[in-house]
């Protein structure tokens, strides 16, 4: 038997599974190289061409120019999955090169369907091909039962590297997906992020065979009787005592060793919801590292977000530029943009810089500015919005600091911002307060970096602004008077009356907002709703005797109760249709999902409905609505509430 | 063939017809009256060792290359020709232009007659013009050999007819560019439009006139791994030795301008054979061909990135051990051999091979 089962948890398209071929079950992610075989690493040739020396499963490649007739004689063991041929700088020639390679490997596989089944078979994608027909060949290709491809890298994370990655994201979600090629150890953890299940790591060999010692960020040329990077690893330690033929075979062993530890790390990484950032850390290994992964955030943004989680881990660093358009960042600010919007009449809107500490309200900074605010205003602190700038996430309305990643990042404080991340807060900025009345008074209570922002906003704002920090720290006690000042005038001026407190509402409607998008506010928390508790514990809301949903404030998301998610239900949105008329156990299988909102990310918090279209639990997503409706299997749903009973 | 590969050697023959280019109508104007190129060297000629006078008339050049099925993957030698076909004056001066390199030289000589196209062909060199060739090499006696290159189709029973009388008792070959013994890499990856049945044909002709059959054996057309390559051509050489040839030529591709391989080359996507390989075929072309049939190879832009190369440090070693070899046929020339990029080499054939990643 040979199965692709792909296991629970994502960081992007990462993933991890196990590919079982025969009795032989791989964890995935796995690398593969034409060397011996071990635990770690699958190993792969060309039919008859190697020698197989062990009795575990290999990948075997068919080359283009074998015969046929007779598949049983081409030595091939219930246990190996096969790459279909094809010849190789074929597809470079142009789009119609690339259709015949694929139809060619749809002839072999024709071939060979007798007697090799299809889900043992590996096709090839070339480098160029139409988009058309590279997916109405997969559709071929997969209602046949291929489930798996193979892509190749050239290591130069040039167009070749660049164009296989992005072509990686046609693939259907439950294929295994095979990187071959020549791969730096550097590049690893792009390639897993990306949703590549194995990896190639010949590389490992051709720099031995050069006299090259791996490391994760760049190649060190090893020569004899010249001195050499300290290694702890067990092949380094006699280094300089080998002869050549020797040394080759120990730089090997410490080359497959650093894929190994990179791969380790990445999965580690992963689990932990770091990923994201270990990739990012590898744009500092060389320009090409970089500009690749710039390049892929441009054009594959939209990929790499579907499977990015919307919870994540509890300290997210975001460092460099290339951290502006990661898909959690990116995905806040255009749900912050499109999603969120802000309470009515609200009289003054409260420009504050962010803080170190997370939530922000936790931070001395904003103690002090919460302070002055009661202090000013009084009972009508609930006719002020406060909005909070920061980088890379724009700006995040006070009722939204503990939702991810807003309550988790970490940036280097400097003061300085660079062009691209003012931009990007002025345009967040301009955004956010075409969203309100434009009688509201902007107060904008921010100097320095912060300061640009607003006046690189101020021209396409339609509000009048007050600054109240222009000269002097939002902190200082010049400042905070300045700023109490401004607002018991405004109270005066723009005749703020007192009233209750709104902040329950407020936070419980801008999550769901965010959450489920425009109108699950008013949905959950209609006009007659009671709320209680706490904005740093947990909010309750209740319409007549029912519970609707809860606020967490460790996650800064809401949970749904069933009468919840009824609420929610017209909406159309964030809803798992399944083909039964109820739900057994705690998870919903994706392989019972007969169709599921392709908004749905992993950790989204979801309503499920039977088979007639009731609502018959809520939950917490496992996994994308893309891949609830393409895989056979796998938890798709972890179920928080369901109807009893029938 | 059956379609999808009809379609395949369609997406071939197009893209060398692009990768050719205007080139053949631009070609630089030359004289008529000189040769392309003529050059002597030592040779192996029968079982002693003599001087071979190479020579490359300048005609029109070779019609498939001419012509609208786009010649050969690897090929432009006709670039070397001229636009407007030479007169039989003009031929026979650049003969005997070429034929003067041979004064002073002692017996045995050889002289091989290549056109960057067929010799044979009497569209390109006219049959009184080949014939009045043939007549001026037939009255020296010193020339013990003489090879005559040209592709099977116009290899006939009345040409060769004429050949063999007009040179007498002469050991002569026809050099035919057998390339591959696979009808599928000669039509797919090179682009030769004719099969294994007509090169077949031709030499069964020759022999009926006791003309031996020189083939040409390519190694490493595009499209085809390192090893892949190298497979083909040592199969290639166990075929043409059991069809009868009479002398194995080896030929290591080299980048030629304006063809596809230059264009694939130029993207990364082709390295010419490495030196390990090339000694691999002769060693195998001599365990398989030994003593029965003569192996030469003359590597062109042999350790250049152009040509047959290996890691740059032992290039030139393998370049004399092959000359030498071609001289004397002693495989143990390349016992001696040895580098650390053999490691490299071997990783090219394994690696190359399965990820179909080209290693250049």
């Amino acid at each position: 038997m040979t199965e692709f089962r792909i296991g629970r948890g994502h960081d992007g398209p990462a993933r991890i599974g196990e590919y079982i071929m025969g009795t032989e079950v791989y964890n995935t992610p796995i690398l593969t190289a034409p060397i011996l075989s071990d635990s770690q690493v699958i190993t792969y040739g060309t039919i008859g061409r190697v020698k197989i020396h062990s009795s575990n499963p290999h990948f075997l490649a068919l080359p283009f120019e074998t015969h046929i007739d007779n598949p049983e004689k081409l030595g091939i063991r219930k246990t190996d999955s096969i790459l279909l041929p094809c010849l190789p700088s074929f597809s470079s020639l142009g789009y119609t090169a690339g259709a015949l390679m694929l139809n060619h490997q749809m002839g072999v596989l024709d071939d060979l369907q007798s007697s090799i089944e299809s889900n043992r078979i590996i096709i090839r994608i070339p480098e160029e091909i139409e988009l058309n027909v590279f997916s109405s060949s997969l559709s071929d290709f997969h209602s046949r039962g291929v489930r798996a491809a193979a892509l190749t890298f050239d290591g130069l994370l040039s167009d070749l590297d660049y164009n296989s990655f992005l072509q990686r994201r046609y693939l259907p979600m439950s294929w295994l997906v095979l990187a071959l090629g020549r791969i730096a150890p550097g590049t690893v953890p792009l390639l897993y992020y990306m949703g590549f299940d194995v990896i190639d790591i010949g590389h490992a060999q051709e720099a031995a065979a050069k006299h090259q010692r791996l490391w994760h960020n760049g190649t060190e040329s090893i020569q004899s009787g010249q001195p050499h990077r300290y290694c702890p690893c067990s092949s380094c330690q006699n280094l300089d005592r080998l002869e050549s033929t020797q040394v080759v075979d120990a730089l090997l062993d410490h080359n497959v060793n650093v894929y190994a530890s990179i791969l380790s790390e990445a999965q580690n990484a992963m689990v932990s919801g770091r990923l994201r950032w270990l990739v990012e850390s590898t744009t500092h290994y060389s320009p090409a590292h970089a500009s690749i992964l710039r390049r892929i955030d441009r054009e594959a943004y939209s990929f790499i977000e579907e499977f990015t989680p919307t919870t994540g881990a509890s300290n997210v660093p975001l460092i460099g530029p290339e951290s502006y358009n990661a898909p959690a960042v990116r995905r806040f600010r255009e749900y912050i943009a499109h999603r969120y919007r802000p309470p009515a009449h609200k009289k003054i809107a409260l420009l504050l810089p962010c803080s170190a500490r997370k939530p922000y309200s936790d931070s001395k900074s904003h103690r002090r500015f919460l302070e002055t605010i009661e202090t000013s205003l009084g009972n009508a602190t609930s006719q002020i919005a406060q909005i909070i700038l920061t980088s890379p996430l724009g700006l995040v309305p006070r009722e939204l600091e503990r939702m991810f990643p807003a309550a988790s990042y970490d940036i280097p404080v400097t003061g300085d911002w660079d062009s691209e991340e003012t931009n990007l807060a002025a345009d967040a900025l301009v955004s956010h307060m075409s969203k309100f009345d434009s009688n509201t008074v902007i107060v904008a209570h921010v100097s320095g970096g912060y300061l640009s922002i607003v006046q690189a906003a101020e021209n396409r704002i339609s509000q009048s602004i007050i600054y109240t920090s222009m000269e002097t720290s939002p902190t200082s006690w010049e400042s905070r008077e300045d700023l109490q000042e401004t607002l018991g005038d405004l109270k005066d001026i723009l005749a703020i009356k007192g009233s209750k407190p709104q902040e329950l509402e407020e936070i419980v409607r801008a999550t769901a907002d965010f959450q489920f998008g425009p109108g699950a506010g008013d949905a959950l928390v209609p006009e007659d709703a009671r709320l209680g508790g706490k904005p740093y514990r947990q909010i309750l809301c209740r319409v007549g005797k029912e519970q609707v949903c809860s606020y967490v404030a460790d996650t800064g998301l809401l949970s749904l109760t069933l009468d919840g998610a009824r609420r929610l239900a017209p909406l159309n949105r964030y809803w798992v249709h399944l083909d039964a008329p109820s739900v057994k156990g705690g998870s919903i299988f994706a392989v019972g999902v007969r169709e599921a909102d392709a908004t749905i990310r992993p950790g989204d918090e979801v309503i499920v409905l039977n088979n007639k279209g009731e609502v018959t639990a809520v939950g917490r997503s496992e996994m994308s609505g893309r891949e609830m409706c393409e895989l056979d299997r796998g938890r798709a749903v972890s179920v928080r509430h369901k109807l009893e009973g029938d | 063939m059956d379609l999808a590969y009809e379609q395949i050697r369609n997406e071939v023959k197009q893209a060398s017809i692009r990768a050719r280019g205007e080139s053949i109508p631009r070609r630089r104007s030359k004289s008529p009256t000189k040769p392309s190129a003529a050059w002597t060297a030592p040779s192996r000629i029968g079982s002693t060792k003599g001087t071979a006078l190479s020579i490359v008339l300048s005609s029109i050049g070779c019609a498939h290359a001419r012509g609208d099925e786009g010649g050969c993957t690897m090929c432009s030698y006709l670039l070397d020709g001229v636009n407007r076909n030479p007169t039989a004056e003009e031929f026979f001066l650049q003969f005997q232009t070429a034929m003067s390199q041979l004064e002073k030289l002692d017996s045995p000589l050889s002289v091989k007659i290549y056109t960057s196209g067929s010799f044979l062909d009497s569209d390109e060199i006219p049959q009184e013009t080949r014939n009045r060739i043939l007549r001026a090499i037939s009255v020296d006696d010193r020339i013990k050999e003489v090879v005559l290159e040209s592709r099977p189709e116009y290899v006939t029973d009345t040409v060769l007819a004429d050949v063999r009388r007009i040179l007498g008792d002469r050991v002569v070959e026809l050099g035919i560019g057998l390339e591959s013994s696979s009808d599928f890499v000669r039509s797919i990856c090179i682009n030769k439009n004719f099969n294994l049945d007509s090169f077949r044909e031709s030499l069964l002709v020759g022999k009926k006139h006791n003309i031996g059959t020189r083939a040409y054996v390519l190694l490493k057309p595009p499209f085809m791994t390192e090893r892949s390559a190298l497979l083909d051509a040592q199969k290639t050489v166990t075929d043409a030795v059991s069809l009868g040839v009479t002398t194995i030529s080896l030929n290591p591709v080299n980048v030629q301008r304006n063809t596809l391989v230059e264009s694939l080359w130029e993207k990364g996507k082709y390295r010419p054979p490495w030196l390990w390989s090339v000694v691999e075929v002769l060693r195998h072309a001599s365990f398989t061909g030994a003593s029965t049939v003569n192996i030469v190879c003359d590597p062109v832009a042999a350790g250049k990135s152009r040509g047959t190369h290996n890691c740059g440090k032992c290039d030139s070693s393998f370049i004399d051990a092959i000359r030498t070899f071609s001289l004397n046929q002693d495989v143990r020339v390349f016992d001696s051999l040895k580098c650390d990029c053999w490691d490299l080499w071997k990783h090219v054939l394994e690696h190359e091979d399965a990820s179909l990643q080209v290693h250049n």
